[in-house]
């Protein structure tokens, strides 16, 4: 589904890299976690996935479905499948959620050839989807994650998920600011999303919520680069021993 | 103004001199060089279809209203529900340019007395029909009974090249509540030169919204006066803007009075070369203590050419007062945008949602609804037309 081979990423106006030959091979219903340091590139990552500017690819690829996904626009990544679950969330003052979701699918499925969904079947899907994310009422009509508290923001981005019911999922340190409660509520939705045909991401720096969402694989990120894959208990010997084994330094 | 200078066709035209830009309020707007058209008064005939195609295609069109419609600077009775009713002169400020440049022009207008609690807004439509380069003025006379609840929306559309001068005297008695809406959908050639003189008694309730988006140059002046306490007035307001488009809103807020509230609110948005500025003034009269007033301009500006000038003025002298303004400026926000891409809506739908959003925030101060749903039509409309 996902071939990340020998990407190298800096800054459009640095001329550090950040990302220097990472590798990466992700198959239908896999859950990958991505664990590293501070500063090792993970939201490097996760940007350059869902396509923000500001970055640029001085070498190697990324193919999404056997197309190659740099060269398409955020919003024809998210139409193929893509979806970040951004660390934070981004406040769009004056758009009602609802009407956010709303325009957000139908743009997706516009893009795809398929027929908008009706207004009735939509605020079904989404008030259904939503119950299951503790997402009040009250919050869909409120403006797009403005006001809302960090437990709320990242259940919002878990609804969103759960309506555009992407092909990958990038999360991206999904736990961070998230007391224990939050965190099972969005993990529940999380795992309510994995299916067969679905890829996930799950980037994070610490092995908490792994317990939660159980990766198929696990891969330690440093300096830029995939330095270390296993299974899931290479995520519990992280949580032990420090990434320092790995990163070659003190973490 | 300045005798020497010899008089330009419009002020020969209109029988008096303009400002220029060496008067401080005038400064952005120079209305003897913006002005260069002989506009001067004159009576034309415009086919009934043509008056009925306007009146129906007006932004508010669809809101149930009690309607009085203007043509062409005079009253049209067949289309009206309401008598026009007697203005009295002279109205207040008589030696403002506005204010001057409307007796010169004759100006007509509604004289309306609203009493109890009104089931339908008053709308007073000016339609001004293609025709000859003219002037035309209006002068409108508004009296809200003590304890009265009303809203008033004064519309005005148009085609060609003309210059529309409206005057309108507001007072809101003792405990009442008036919701006055403007639209501005004037012809795209046209110059409109507006003043509102509003006045507040005590335990007033006044809830101001304009939408400015027609005329070639605009020039909105209001002046809003405190004259009893516990009076609380938000003047709300949103520019949509493109082309060479220019407009300029003058707002003075007069607590001349303690204990009462203000707050202003303006959202606009510029695009081409288009030209917004806001210029809001309140001042605190010694005694007037416990004085609550803000102001914020916001300016959305969509393309590297439209300009965006603020001019928040404080004249304060009493000091038990909070008093603020805040104003910015800039271009869409590439979060957002980025944001709503990344959930896969197309770039151009994303920055409309975000520019129906920013202008919306005004809209969203106006109570009624199907003026709210008229407005949001609007902006889409506007924003198809990019």
């Amino acid at each position: 589904m996902l071939e990340i081979n020998n990407l190298h990423v800096k800054l459009e106006d640095e001329p550090r890299e950040i990302l220097k030959g990472l590798t990466l091979s992700v198959k239908p219903g896999e859950v990958h976690a991505i664990m590293g340091p501070n500063g090792s590139g993970k939201s490097t990552l996760s940007y350059v996935l869902s396509g923000r500017e500001g970055y640029e690819v001085t070498e190697g690829s990324v193919t999404f479905k056997g197309e190659d996904l740099l060269a398409m626009e955020p919003n024809d990544r998210a139409a193929k499948g893509v979806f970040l679950a951004f660390q934070y969330p981004i406040e769009i003052p004056g758009v009602a959620t609802m009407q956010f979701l709303k325009v957000a699918l139908n743009a997706q499925r516009k893009a795809r050839g398929q027929k908008e969904m009706s207004a009735p079947d939509f605020m079904r899907m989404v008030k259904d989807r939503a119950a299951k994310l503790n997402v009040s009422q009250e919050m869909l009509r409120r403006p797009v994650n403005v006001g809302f508290s960090g437990g709320e923001k990242k259940r919002a981005e878990i609804l969103q998920m759960a309506v555009l019911e992407p092909s990958l999922c990038v999360l991206d340190e999904t736990d961070s600011g998230l007391d224990i409660d939050a965190l099972r509520v969005v993990a529940e939705g999380v795992n309510a999303l994995r299916s067969p045909d679905r890829a996930m991401i799950v980037i994070t720096h610490y092995q908490r919520l792994l317990d939660y969402i159980v990766p198929d694989k696990v891969h330690v990120l440093s300096d830029g680069k995939i330095v270390k894959t296993g299974g899931k208990e290479l995520a519990l010997e992280l949580e032990e021993k420090g990434y320092a084994r790995f990163t070659g330094k003190a973490a | 103004m300045n005798a020497i200078v010899p008089s330009t066709p419009a002020e020969t035209a209109l029988g008096m001199s303009l400002p220029n830009r060496r008067s401080e309020e005038w400064k952005w707007t120079d209305l003897r060089r913006l002005i260069s058209a002989p506009y001067g008064r004159q009576a034309v005939t415009a086919r009934d279809a043509e008056i009925d195609r306007l009146v129906a295609a007006a932004p508010l069109a669809a809101v149930k209203a009690k309607r009085i419609v203007f043509v062409n600077g005079t009253f049209d009775a067949a289309r009206s529900q309401l008598p026009q009713g007697s203005v009295s002169a002279p109205v207040a400020f008589p030696d403002d340019v506005i204010v001057a440049m409307g007796s010169r022009l004759q100006a007509e207008g509604a004289a309306l007395t609203l009493e109890g609690n009104a089931d339908l807004p008053i709308e007073i439509l000016h339609v001004a029909t293609d025709g000859p380069q003219r002037a035309m003025g209006l002068r409108h006379s508004i009296t809200v009974a003590d304890g009265a609840t009303a809203t008033l929306i004064e519309t005005y559309v148009g085609e060609g090249d003309y210059l529309c001068n409206a005057v309108i005297e507001i007072a809101v008695g003792k405990g009442a509540r008036l919701d006055h809406i403007k639209i501005e959908r004037e012809s795209g050639k046209s110059t409109h030169l507006s003043h509102a003189i509003v006045t507040l008694a005590a335990d007033a309730v006044l809830r101001g919204f304009t939408l400015t988006s027609g005329a070639a140059l605009n020039r909105q002046n209001g002046t809003y006066t405190f004259l009893g306490q516990n009076a609380d007035a938000r003047i709300a307001g949103a520019y949509l803007l493109n082309g060479s488009q220019h407009a300029d809103s003058r707002l003075v807020v007069d607590h001349a009075v303690p204990h009462c509230t203000s707050r202003e609110l303006f959202q606009c948005v510029m695009d081409d070369t288009a030209r917004g500025i806001f210029q809001g003034k309140v001042i605190v009269r010694p005694d007037a203590q416990k004085t609550d007033g803000k102001q914020s301009s916001h300016a959305l500006l969509l393309s590297e050419t439209a300009e965006f000038d603020a001019k928040p003025e404080l004249e304060i002298y009493a000091d038990d007062v909070v008093c603020g303004h805040g104003a910015t400026a800039g271009d869409i926000n590439h979060d957002h945008l980025f944001y709503l891409k990344s959930r896969g809506i197309p770039e151009a739908e994303a920055k409309s949602l975000l520019i129906a959003a920013f202008a919306g925030e005004a809209f969203e101060t106006v109570e009624h609804e199907g003026v709210r749903e008229a407005l949001t039509h609007y902006a889409e409309g506007w924003l198809a037309r990019r």
